[in-house]
């Protein structure tokens, strides 16, 4: 049965690369002294360090800041149009987007009350006629109402006449 | 890099000389060609330069320009997939490695013909690995970044950065376990 020390993966890769730190690697040394599991890792881990050490890489060519620089003078000689282009293409505008979703939050807001206001012209249920329309009915009738009383009160006998 | 973002431009010097040879060793590790990582980690200095001015300080430096240059070093992986045949790839090795890579000059010819066949099966074995655990291992081993970094870097979780790191050493270790024996498989 193997070890369960087996999948800690990260401690036996940190033990194999001296990244613990001392107390803990001393309790590893411990462990591996009666688990064969644990000292297998250690070694084939051990025998894989030292190749992986072995692969050097070439050294950086002495010309390599110079070209960058060279590279950056001329970004610097572009002209305006062409820098605002790469600003974009590498992320100027990232600043600039939470207010532009601010922006486009409002202006969607705007939009959507005010296609659900009513309007002067308004429908007035589903009859078709209009507010407008309802307070001139409603203003004709009371007027018609105000002539008949001051009618009945200017010709008192017409309206005795009538009840009689 | 906050310097850099004020139009600080001595601070993108020091930046380039603190940086630029982790950065092509890791690329060179990476693509394997090393006018190809060169090209590439010019490409990395440029696009901070480019965007210094909308740099925000939300994680390590080197964890933003380890993202960059893990991001085309595979995109140049990719497209040069298609592109490499195997003659070319036979044609480097037979070539030979750079004399730069010789442990010791003293050694004898048949010691560093031994030396040159067990680095190149290094180089192969680390090859073959997928893109990402290629990545995480160039970066644990060799930039001896911690794990959460690396997932900063490769945009996974913690916890995946350690399973591809298990896995990618097994492979690696399989694959040159004769060299626990001294000879080959």
């Amino acid at each position: 049965m193997n070890c369960p020390l087996l999948e800690q993966t990260d401690l036996l890769l940190d033990y194999t690369a001296g990244r613990l730190d001392s107390a803990t690697a001393a309790l590893f040394e411990r462990h591996m002294e009666n688990c064969t599991h644990c000292a297998a890792f250690r070694t084939e881990q051990a025998v894989l360090w030292n190749a992986l050490d072995a692969w050097e890489p070439e050294p950086v060519s002495l010309s390599f800041n110079r070209t960058l620089w060279q590279r950056i003078d001329a970004i610097a000689a572009e002209p305006w149009y062409r820098r605002l282009i790469d600003g974009f293409r590498f992320g100027a505008w990232k600043p600039a987007l939470p207010l532009a979703a601010a922006v486009c939050v409002i202006a969607a807001g705007f939009v959507l009350d005010h296609a659900n206001a009513p309007t002067t012209t308004n429908v007035a249920g589903a009859s078709g006629v209009s507010i407008t329309e309802v307070d001139q009915a409603e203003k004709a009738l009371d007027d018609i109402q105000l002539l008949r009383q001051l009618d009945s009160a200017s010709h008192p006998e017409a309206k005795n006449s009538k009840t009689m | 890099m906050l310097r850099v973002r004020d139009g600080d431009e001595d601070s993108f010097r020091v930046l380039l000389d603190k940086h630029r040879n982790s950065l092509v060793h890791f690329l060179y590790r990476m693509v394997q060609e090393q006018p190809v990582s060169e090209e590439l980690a010019q490409e990395v200095f440029l696009r901070i330069y480019r965007s210094r001015a909308s740099y925000e300080p939300t994680a390590r430096f080197t964890t933003w320009m380890f993202r960059i240059a893990t991001h085309l070093a595979l995109n140049w992986l990719r497209d040069a997939k298609h592109e490499r045949s195997q003659e070319r790839l036979d044609e480097d090795r037979s070539s030979g490695m750079p004399a730069r890579e010789l442990p010791d000059r003293k050694l004898s010819v048949e010691q560093r013909m031994v030396y040159q066949a067990r680095l190149q099966e290094v180089r192969d074995a680390i090859a073959t690995l997928p893109e990402k655990q290629r990545a995480a291992v160039l970066m644990h081993k060799y930039e001896e970044m911690e794990y959460s970094q690396i997932a900063g870097v490769l945009e996974i979780s913690e916890s995946a950065v350690k399973s591809l790191l298990f896995r990618a050493y097994e492979t690696l270790r399989a694959r040159l376990a004769y060299m626990v024996t001294g000879g080959p498989r």
